[in-house]
């Protein structure tokens, strides 16, 4: 072997040591200077989840928009996305990045629930917020007290299931409801409520089939959910293993009433699952959302639908603007942006955290009409109503009002 | 240069090395330090990867197993379980872990050896990489054990060392990132040590024997089925230090942790570093840690012309700028950073071809 490569190694390694540079920290509290408020998230920008990174493409787009006009309180926001490839260990190593080495003021829609759940613990021990975690586990509402830095944002996967049980027992006489779902809390969360919200009505979850994300298909589980003699079939799978749900009952021909988790339930989704009309299964699918669907031609003239258009075409070049995610994005954006203009001219993470107990806000360009976003005496769950709707002719058709799980 | 000067220039230089791992930290923020203390748990396992891939010529898809059955060997041991019963069912402190993790990612690596025997070039890769996809499936099964889909949380345990406060060691307060820093190189270059000394003598000449021609170390008396599965063995057990390292370090393990994506990023990492040779690693190790940030246009990356550093935030921006990067490195140094010192080594002393080892 050739020693004296070794020397070599010395002064590289030395070299590259020395070129990183090293950020300064903030004397106030981190991330807020004179000019901007740093905030900072990760996004699967690669690997299986990449489709999910419009969320913090939109959040960025809006966040960019509001720079533009000067900012909040003479700040900008300088919104950080960094990759961790839906690999939560990535994810733990790139938000002590974060939170580190930028310093930022807050850690802010970083996304998937075993993400979040990998790094709560350690943003909770050092006081630094967990602001709006794109994930609709239960815990992050329930578990507030323990976890005071941590808030999520949209709809909890238990409200969720909750509310399709409780319109199969109100609309459906002794409904035999199969239930797909995905091995984990996710799914579990969704399945567990389902039956809550069915209660005591004659309709009963006869048989219910799970599925692991590594499988390669759910052609079996459908099968068995036909056998089982079910005639409600309750889909809450994401997109890839909902559309495979679909193609398979087609292909069955089994025609139960269908309902499907708000993750797949995208018109994008939606209309690929149809196979060009070819589906029967979809048709008259029950899903919920509480954001504007962009392809949905009630909003045409919306001036919120038309400020996501502007806004996306302008901040975010060559982004697909039919992609339900950026909504998102933008509708979680804006909340920040309040609660960023309430904190006022010197915001502190104590602050940041006090502010996001107590939202009050209505009118979110983004959310369906009538939708708030609320906190406060004891509840911790930002976005808790949504609009059922059935999937009619190739588009959503709302049914009856808001729903709601406010339980103040 | 006689071959005596060559080692005296390597023990030096090998002493230099140490001494810069052990002065960094004093030259670089402390955050930057837990970002260095990956390098060298890549390094653990770019070093087991060598010896089997660089050393012994077979190729392993798998290596990101190895280290997952390491980091949950770490993790489910300090976790602790009833089930155990005994002194470890309370959970077991995190340095006493890392034995463990080498020893049972070795047992494994030593039995998945045997049926190795019989595969070669291909078809072990394919085997390999058999075993990284289906790891993630394996782990959900013994759920009460590993967490399943969750994982296992280990920030804030009394059994992780320095998880917010300093750690007090030898007289000194080292913040919890200098700690996993001096942790994680003080065993990597242990480890590089012991694996030089594994390399020079009979067993090092037994697996390159091996490597360059099986037939003919056979017929030198050299047993292949030994030596295979040892190469696998010390290997595994490599790979299962550094996954218990990594866990300790990340504070937290579940399936998606060990992705199959692993094990193809530590044999780039061997190939980028260069096939046999040690030395090289270290830059291997750099680039599996740093590339993925550089390529966001992260640290070195904000070097890059603006309008690269704005593609890089669209979703599959990263993944491009790092293939292109790594297309780069391999038209540049087609044999690794290890072979560009070899031929900066032959330049100095003169010499157009290798001394033969």
């Amino acid at each position: 072997m050739r020693r004296p490569s070794i020397l070599v190694i010395a002064l590289t390694a030395a070299l590259a040591a020395a070129l990183p540079a090293a950020f300064a920290g903030a004397a106030a509290d981190p991330g807020v200077s004179s000019k901007t408020i740093l905030i900072g998230g990760t996004s699967p920008l690669t690997g299986p989840a990449a489709a999910y990174a419009s969320v913090a493409r939109g959040a960025k787009a809006y966040f960019d928009s509001v720079n533009a006009k000067g900012g909040i309180a003479k700040r900008t926001i300088d919104y950080r996305i960094v990759d961790d490839a839906y690999n939560p260990a990535q994810t733990v190593q790139v938000v002590r990045r974060l939170v580190e080495q930028d310093k930022v003021f807050a850690v802010f829609n970083t996304l998937g629930t075993e993400a979040n759940l990998a790094i709560r613990e350690y943003l909770n021990q050092g006081k630094v917020p967990q602001l709006f975690a794109a994930s609709g586990a239960t815990t992050w509402g329930r578990d507030a007290a323990t976890y005071p830095w941590t808030i999520g944002f949209q709809p909890s996967y238990a409200a969720e299931g909750f509310v399709y049980g409780q319109y199969i027992a109100k609309t459906q006489k002794k409904a035999k409801v199969g239930v797909l779902f995905q091995n984990d809390d996710y799914g579990k969360d969704l399945l567990a409520n389902l039956k809550r919200g069915l209660g005591r009505s004659g309709s009963k979850v006869i048989a219910a089939q799970p599925y692991e994300v590594t499988s390669a298909d759910v052609g079996s589980q459908i099968a068995k959910l036909k056998a089982s003699g079910a005639n409600v079939l309750c889909i809450f799978a994401t997109p890839t293993f909902a559309i495979q749900a679909y193609v398979f009952a087609n292909r069955l021909k089994w025609r139960p009433l269908v309902f499907n988790n708000a993750v797949s339930g995208t018109s994008n989704t939606m209309t690929l699952a149809s196979e060009g009309g070819k589906n029967k299964t979809v048709e008259g699918t029950i899903s919920t959302t509480s954001l504007k669907d962009p392809l949905d031609a009630r909003w045409k003239n919306d001036p919120g639908m038309k400020l996501y258009r502007a806004t996306l075409a302008k901040y975010a070049k060559g982004a697909n603007a039919n992609d339900a995610n950026h909504v998102y994005g933008m509708a979680v954006a804006y909340e920040t942006v309040n609660l960023l203009k309430r904190l006022g001219a010197n915001p502190t993470r104590d602050g940041l955290m006090k502010a996001a107990r107590s939202i009050t806000s209505a009118g979110n360009p983004f959310l369906l009409p009538g939708i708030s976003v609320r906190t406060g005496s004891g509840d911790n769950f930002p976005l808790q109503q949504g609009q059922l709707q059935r999937w009619t002719k190739g588009k959503w058709v709302p049914i009856g009002g808001l729903w709601s799980s406010k339980r103040n | 240069m006689t071959p005596r000067t060559q080692r005296i220039i390597g023990f030096v230089a090998f002493a230099g090395f140490v001494v810069l791992v052990a002065l960094l930290p004093a030259f670089i923020n402390d955050f930057k330090a837990r970002e260095y203390a990956y390098v060298g748990i890549y390094l653990i396992a770019l070093l087991g990867l060598n010896i089997l891939t660089g050393y012994t010529g077979q190729i392993s898809l798998g290596h990101g197993a190895f280290m997952a059955i390491g980091g949950y060997t770490t993790a489910i041991l300090m976790a602790g379980n009833e089930q155990f019963g005994g002194p470890i069912s309370g959970g077991v402190k995190d340095v006493w872990t890392l034995p463990i993790a080498g020893l049972v990612a070795g047992a494994v690596g030593l039995l998945f050896g045997l049926p190795a025997l019989r595969l070669s070039g291909l078809y072990l890769a394919l085997a390999t990489f058999a075993i990284a996809v289906a790891m993630p499936s394996t782990v959900k099964r013994f759920e009460e054990f590993t967490g399943g889909g969750q994982g296992i949380q280990l920030f804030g345990t009394p059994e992780l060392t320095g998880s917010i406060s300093n750690v007090e060691i030898l007289g000194r307060s080292l913040t919890p990132n200098d700690w996993m820093y001096y942790l994680a190189w003080s065993i990597a270059l242990v480890l590089f040590a012991v694996a030089w000394l594994v390399l020079r003598g009979r067993t090092g000449r037994a697996f390159r024997a091996v490597r360059d021609s099986e037939v003919a170390a056979v017929s030198s008396g050299i047993s292949l089925a030994r030596y295979k599965t040892l190469a696998f063995g010390i290997s595994a057990a490599y790979a299962g230090v550094a996954g218990g390292l990594f866990a300790i370090a990340s504070a937290f393990v579940n399936p998606d942790t060990f992705p199959v994506a692993l094990s193809i990023y530590l044999l780039v990492g061997v190939v980028v570093g260069g096939l046999g040779g040690l030395s090289g690693l270290v830059f291997g190790a750099v680039f599996i840690q740093f590339l993925p940030l550089w390529a966001q246009g992260q640290d070195l990356g904000s070097l890059l012309p603006g309008r690269i550093v704005e593609e890089t935030q669209k979703p599959g921006g990263p993944a491009i700028v790092y293939g292109v990067v790594l297309i780069l490195l391999m038209f540049v140094l087609p044999n690794g950073v290890a072979g560009l010192f070899r031929r900066i080594g032959q330049l100095i002393s003169g010499r157009r071809y290798p001394r033969p080892e």
